[in-house]
């Protein structure tokens, strides 16, 4: 069942210049990106820094205006939606923050924090609230004593549960999850990850996991597709991505994971001096003169690329 | 389960962080200056409030053609001015006047410094714009000039009219000052975790965002009070001040305009201007001390 479809989603943001600060350009931040989730499912959205991944992630639960396309969920298109009529869908769509650090707000218990979703949207006696936050911290693997302190006498790893909480609280069916371990140690980022799959699992809940880290995607993702400069420029299952890679962007990105084993390293920079050149020689292929990235064209059944 | 819960009270008393009234608390104590002045600021203020209770007001701006320019003596502890008026009474009402119009101006133009600051800080935009050239225009007015044609133009000038018409300029600056830090913090991810998460703007606004200036609001708050209450005595002494009906430390100072005043009968200005600085200066160092306690990077206790 398709829980979430984004269909040709643009979010442009102006640059403004001249003597009235006059509109003069866009950036295309996002341009033209389709998608779809299934119910259970974890996508993933990789790219480089500024290829769009988190401004596509924003634009479904609306932290970014939305400039043109469809965000269909469970069939209503949200991009049309005004704020106060998004209000329902917010119980549905929940966001976990890249910066543990800053998602937090430094003045607030942990159980305000944790009960802000809740007192939002249902009425509870305090002593229920407590209980439901006290739940979801032993759940995340926190102390549930820890309601009365503040976010700064945690570590960022148990931080980010605190956010992972929190956005759990109202049982949403999609988390969009921004770089969610990218400001944590290796160690860390570990337990959160397959923490967040114990969840996903126990509350049957869908993943839109946006990230660079190719490991963390692979370990996470069934599904993955390779955002650059604003385009999706390969979809399909991870397998096929990173087994079988058809675009040269794609390729390349693979290419940069570090291997550990110091034998193949001369082998490794072989290959990647190979898709460097293939990069020089075959870039008509796959962006036109612009150096807009093409439609994606499937190629197998899962398997979609952006050729000419 | 049980050791669960024992471990968990031990690090809960452990860690409890400290309120902010404790740290600014733990700050004042730390600084003897400070200390020194807040306790001479309360004593001074509730001298101050608890005498004024005691005196009455008419009596002390009566003119009384007997007693003029007498020196300091047992009847009158600070003598008299030229109306035969008891400077000791009037620097004790003077004094209350001048502190409650500084307090109100203060206080009023916190209010709204503080809801334009934040509403154009935290919507941003056009918002933004709309307020931003208002605090433009404002600023951009005569002050001074504009003042002198109020107080000339009102037909009764008292502490309302004046508490009104200064803070009808002097909001801008704190508008700007809360507005620039509520730029900033709206950019933080938990700004935008509460708008995911439904939370009204006006509930982010009160709840979310207004605690985290809170800090800047107060330590601005401590200084602009000491900063209005010479901003009374410097227009009374120019004379665009309050009457001499309603005794103020800027009426007092006032006085010292007459050459013959200043020179040989210094009892009825220098209490005044002594009171004015030793006020100033302590609400300063009082505000120091905050200011430190709401940086951790400066704290020294």
């Amino acid at each position: 069942m398709t829980l979430l479809k984004v269909d040709n989603l643009k979010v442009h943001f102006p640059i403004r210049g001249g003597f009235f600060r006059r509109v003069v350009d866009h950036v295309k931040a996002v341009d033209g990106v389709s998608f779809e989730l299934q119910q259970g499912e974890t996508y993933g959205l990789v790219g480089e820094s500024g290829s769009g991944k988190s401004t596509t992630g924003k634009a479904v639960v609306k932290l970014n205006n939305v400039t043109s396309g469809q965000i269909l969920f469970e069939g209503r298109d949200l991009a049309a939606l005004s704020r106060k009529e998004i209000k329902p869908f917010r119980k549905d769509i929940q966001m976990i923050f890249q910066d543990p650090y800053s998602s937090l707000n430094p003045k607030k218990r942990v159980l305000d924090i944790i009960a802000e979703p809740l007192r939002n949207f249902e009425r509870l006696s305090p002593a229920e609230e407590k209980k439901i936050v006290q739940d979801f911290l032993d759940k995340v693997g926190l102390s549930p004593e820890s309601i009365h302190k503040y976010p700064h006498e945690f570590s960022g790893g148990q931080r980010q549960r605190i956010g992972i909480a929190r956005s759990l609280t109202l049982k949403p069916k999609l988390i969009i999850a921004d770089e969610p371990v990218s400001a944590l140690d290796v160690s860390v980022q570990a337990q959160v990850l397959n923490f967040l799959q114990d969840l996903q699992q126990e509350f049957n809940l869908t993943y839109l996991f946006v990230g660079h880290d190719l490991g963390v995607i692979r370990h996470m993702c069934d599904r993955m597709g390779v955002m650059y400069r604003g385009r999706l420029v390969e979809e399909g299952n991870s397998d096929e991505i990173y087994d079988n890679p058809q675009h040269i962007y794609t390729k390349r990105l693979i290419a940069a994971i570090p291997d550990l084993e110091p034998e193949v390293r001369e082998e490794k920079v072989q290959l990647r001096k190979k898709l460097s050149a293939e990069y020089e020689s075959s870039y008509s292929t796959f962006f036109d003169e612009n150096g807009r990235a093409y439609d994606l064209k499937p190629i197998s059944s899962t398997h979609r690329v952006a050729l000419q | 389960m049980e050791m669960k819960v024992e471990s968990g009270k031990i690090i809960q008393t452990k860690d409890v962080s400290p309120s902010g009234m404790k740290i600014i608390w733990q700050e004042i104590k730390k600084d003897k200056l400070a200390m020194g002045s807040l306790i001479i600021l309360v004593a001074i203020l509730v001298f101050v409030y608890g005498a004024s209770f005691f005196m009455d007001a008419k009596e002390i701006a009566k003119v009384d053609f007997l007693s003029i320019y007498m020196e300091p003596s047992s009847d009158y502890w600070l003598g008299t001015d030229y109306g035969g008026r008891d400077v000791f009474g009037q620097l004790i009402i003077g004094t209350r006047n001048s502190f409650t119009i500084s307090l109100f101006i203060t206080l009023f133009t916190a209010i709204i410094g503080l809801s334009l600051g934040l509403l154009a800080g935290y919507f941003g935009g056009a918002t933004d714009n709309v307020i931003m050239r208002v605090i433009d225009f404002v600023i951009a007015l005569p002050q001074l000039m504009f003042i002198v044609v109020v107080v000339t133009i009102v037909p009764v000038f008292n502490v309302y009219v004046f508490i009104l018409i200064m803070t009808m300029f002097l909001w801008t600056g704190k508008a700007r000052l809360i507005r620039s830090k509520a730029l900033s913090e709206r950019e933080l991810d938990y700004i935008h975790a509460s708008q995911t998460l439904g939370t009204p703007h006006w509930k982010i606004i009160l709840f979310q965002l207004l605690p985290n200036v809170s800090s800047l609001i107060i330590v601005n708050f401590i200084l602009n009070l000491a900063g209005n209450i010479g901003l009374e005595s410097s227009l009374t002494f120019l004379g665009f001040g309050l009457p001499e009906s309603t005794p103020s430390l800027g009426t007092l100072i006032s006085y010292a305009r007459n050459p013959d005043v200043l020179e040989n009968k210094w009892w009825i200005w220098v209490p005044a201007s002594l009171m004015i600085l030793v006020l100033m200066l302590s609400i300063n160092f009082v505000g120091q001390a905050l200011k430190r306690a709401a940086d951790a990077r400066q704290r020294r206790g």
